[in-house]
């Protein structure tokens, strides 16, 4: 039977990994390159690397990086972080990611999403949305830039022309809940899963493993990413690479 | 030697690192001559089953293949769409396959399966080998491979199937006919599997 | 060219320039370990009683406090031994570290998630930022010189003395033994980590990059202002009672699900390669005979089993190519330069500005005082 994934997600920031609060405070976890080859000897199920100074600086995908980063992974590697035009992200494929993630673009240009989906086939298209409550009514809206830019998208419009549109996977990210450790925001992933048939995969939260193994108790089949919880270790925030062994993971499934 | 077509899909790059780090020689074939010879070849693939055939004939690969393939038998293994294309025809759109394995691709069927997202089948699943063969020798079954498709191969002759999968339905996850091979998995990114199961295709 | 020797009792051989033998061919280690080492080395009641007065003494000193001693881990067998020991059997309550240079195997992170885990505890890292690391181990790739390991080195120690002195750590728990340790690295292979004109002389010729945050640490600083000021002591537990390498591994093996290593301090990727390939390859020097000595005068090896494992390289020449790449790639350059630099001119520390007489005047003054017993050249 067809198991839930259960993802890494590094940040990149200066060419250092990090890993922020509420989207803020980047705290230095080391380099990428030996993170990443410690993640694919873990066997983890697929692995998300973002780059989050790209969109901001209005800088390129580093195309070096993700070239070092393709060639550790014996698992599909999707990569997001100032891909803005379809040459980018065909470059980005070539170098051996299965997957190329869009942010900001799709929300600038939601046509992009297309245009690359015709490129490199609809299946390596994935868009990232890092979402907020607004207001009281549980409403959530769509931020750009690092949770700094607030788009004034609401989420339901822009799932529908997404639907529409064809798109390969949705990541959820909740910028309440990034790096805090103290759970899911099942409210809103209910949310989302209504409003789409598309795989999605659900980010922002993860404190334990229990969390985890709660989100693919009550959604069956998603992907679940965590930051916070494969990097560190313990109150004093040790960095230690970690992810679940083979039976950890059996029991996240049951 | 094993022979890698490059005719603009798939994912080339993850199996010739696995074959670097493995050291078995491996070249990319980029056109037809560089098919002339071959001892083994991996056909890849990823996207519509209309467009990868296209693309197929439109690069100069099919009269060569064909040739080696059913008159040299030189074993061959299709992965993903590379598989599907092996097939006579698919649901997915109306051009003919290479007809390598006599079977039809058709489109996964949500009605059986209860959970969204239904289609495509994305992520790790296991597989049933349904014959002896020495492509999945010491492979971990239950761990299985990663898949993304939202077609399947469904062979005319049961015999074909070399082992399946469980996704709402049962469908083959891997096919063989004499020299011809079809996964519908991506071994280049399923870690001990996958690496296993490209090792074993080069040294049979 | 010299006539090749091997000490007719260990495998130490003059690949170490400074080697010395007797009239029976035995070599100046092999004596001195004889001499001046195994008569002071108590691992019996005597060795017991000395090890529970210091466990007393850390326990009392620690007593109202969070820790009571600093333990650095590294994944390895030593310090992992001993930090099963400090805990399980001591009952100490240690402050955990483990010093991330970025170059960390999957199977050191494995290992100590497992102990940490296992015992409850709470681990700190300090991660030294990997640009500043990249480049000061590049540093010492263009000087030539054989101690490569020295960016990794020095930070595990400045951290081990920072920790110390922010939470007023008396005790250091290190994992250092005679057991497996008897025979020293001669020091032109592997020179101190803590000789700060050496380094900065090496950054200073080499380096590129501002190192902002590394924690660079002077000898003055650790082995003087914090152990005879301020009465920092290091402790070496594995010292005082029988320490057999193959009971440990397994001990650790049964009870934390704890992975051995295919050679002594391949936690580390580069380390690996470095002890591996890169000084055998490059110097002649094989870091396999010093650690086999130790074992061999430990009765834990024989002669025989030495060398037949030395007949093999110490690096696996089906990876070894990617792992030149990957060492290549991780630190910058391709393997064109990385080739480059492994063909240049040998160099020694000697080449470079070094405070070695200060390092002689103080192991000598130790030595004296009995503090520290055998020979590091």
């Amino acid at each position: 039977m067809l198991r839930s994934r259960v993802t890494p997600c590094l940040l990149v920031h200066k060419r250092g990994l990090v890993k922020t609060t509420a989207f803020k405070d980047p705290k230095y976890v080391g380099d990428p390159i030996n993170a990443v080859k410690i993640f694919n000897e873990k066997e983890v199920d697929e692995l998300i690397v973002l780059d989050i100074d790209a969109s901001v600086q209005g800088r390129e995908p580093d195309f070096e990086l993700i070239k070092n980063l393709a060639v550790e992974c014996r698992m599909p590697f999707c990569y997001g972080g100032g891909v803005k035009t379809v040459e980018q992200a065909k470059r980005i494929i070539n170098l051996g990611a299965e997957k190329v993630a869009l942010s900001s673009a799709a929300v600038q240009n939601i046509e992009i999403v297309g245009d690359i989906g015709k490129a490199v086939g609809v299946q390596s298209v994935v868009v990232v949305l890092d979402v907020k409550k607004k207001g009281l009514l549980g409403s959530y809206e769509v931020f750009i830039h690092n949770g700094k830019k607030a788009t004034g998208l609401k989420l339901k419009e822009f799932i529908t022309t997404l639907n529409s549109m064809g798109v390969g996977e949705i990541v959820i990210n909740a910028i309440d809940r990034d790096g805090k450790m103290e759970g899911f925001d099942f409210h809103l992933i209910d949310m989302v899963r209504e409003m789409t048939d598309v795989p999605m995969t659900v980010m922002g939260g993860a404190g334990n493993l229990d969390h985890i193994r709660q989100v693919i108790q009550r959604y069956k089949i998603i992907g679940v990413a965590a930051g916070s919880l494969f990097v560190f270790k313990g109150k004093y925030r040790a960095v230690l690479i970690n992810y679940p062994n083979k039976l950890e993971k059996q029991a996240l499934l049951q | 030697m094993v022979t890698i077509i490059n005719y603009g899909s798939g994912n080339i790059s993850a199996i010739c690192n696995i074959y670097d780090r493995l050291r078995i020689p491996y070249k990319i074939a980029n056109n037809e001559d560089d098919v002339e010879g071959a001892e083994k070849i991996i056909l890849p693939g990823v996207g519509a089953f209309d467009e990868t055939i296209s693309r197929l004939d439109s690069s100069g690969f099919r009269s060569i293949l064909d040739h080696e393939v059913l008159n040299n038998k030189v074993p061959v293994v299709g992965i993903c769409v590379g598989m599907q294309i092996l097939a006579e025809r698919s649901e997915e759109g109306d051009l003919p396959g290479l007809g390598w394995i006599k079977g039809e691709v058709r489109r996964i069927n949500p009605s059986s399966l209860k959970f969204k997202p239904k289609v495509p089948h994305l992520g790790w699943n296991s597989v049933s080998v349904s014959k002896a063969n020495k492509l999945f020798q010491g492979i971990d079954a239950e761990q299985g491979f990663y898949f993304l498709h939202s077609y399947y191969f469904h062979c005319h002759n049961s015999e074909d199937v070399l082992a399946t999968t469980t996704y709402g339905q049962t469908f083959a996850s891997a096919v063989s006919n004499k020299n011809v091979f079809g996964v519908q998995f991506h071994p280049e990114k399923s870690h001990h599997n996958g690496v296993t199961l490209l090792q074993n295709f080069a040294t049979f | 060219m010299p006539e090749y020797h091997m000490c007719s009792n260990c495998v130490m051989d003059n690949s170490d320039a400074r080697i010395s033998f007797d009239k029976r061919g035995v070599c100046d280690h092999c004596n001195d370990f004889y001499t001046n080492v195994k008569p002071n080395w108590h691992t019996g009641e005597r060795g017991k009683e000395q090890l529970q007065a210091i466990v007393a003494k850390i326990k009392k000193d620690g007593e109202g406090r969070d820790f009571d001693c600093l333990l650095g881990m590294s994944g390895g067998v030593d310090s992992s031994y001993m930090l099963h020991l400090a805990v399980k059997e001591f009952g100490l309550r240690p402050l955990v570290f483990h010093v991330d240079g970025g170059w960390n195997s999957e199977l050191a992170v494995n290992n100590i998630q497992v102990m940490i885990d296992k015992l409850g505890l709470d681990l700190f890292t300090e991660v030294i930022n990997w640009e500043e690391m990249r480049d000061f181990q590049l540093a010492f790739f263009k000087s030539g010189v054989p101690h490569l390991d020295i960016p990794q080195d020095h930070a595990f120690i400045a951290t081990l003395y920072n920790f110390a002195d922010k939470y007023k750590i008396k005790y250091i728990l290190n994992g250092g033994n005679i057991s497996t340790e008897c025979v020293r690295n001669p020091m032109e292979w592997l020179y101190y980590g803590t000789d700060m004109a050496q380094i900065r002389d090496i950054i200073n010729q080499f380096g590129t990059v501002k190192m902002d945050t590394y924690p660079f640490s002077p000898i003055f600083r650790h082995k003087f202002y914090l152990r005879y000021l301020k009465g920092v002591q290091v402790v070496k537990p594995l010292n005082y009672r029988p320490y057999i390498k193959s009971d440990a591994l397994k001990l650790l093996a049964d009870t934390y699900g704890w992975k051995p290593y295919p050679q002594k301090h391949f936690e580390s990727r580069f380390t690996k390669f470095y002890e591996g390939y890169w000084l055998p390859e490059r110097f002649g020097f094989d870091t396999r005979r010093v650690q086999y000595s130790s074992l061999i005068l430990t009765g834990q090896m024989t002669r025989e089993e030495a060398l037949e494992l030395l007949k093999k390289p110490a690096f696996d020449p089906a990876t070894i190519d990617d792992e030149f790449n990957y060492i290549a790639t991780k630190l910058g350059i391709t393997s064109g330069e990385l080739r480059g630099y492994f063909n240049m001119p040998k160099k020694f520390y000697w080449d470079y500005k070094n405070q070695e007489s200060l390092f002689k005047a103080g192991a000598k003054a130790l030595k004296m005082l009995g503090v520290e017993r055998s020979i590091k050249r």
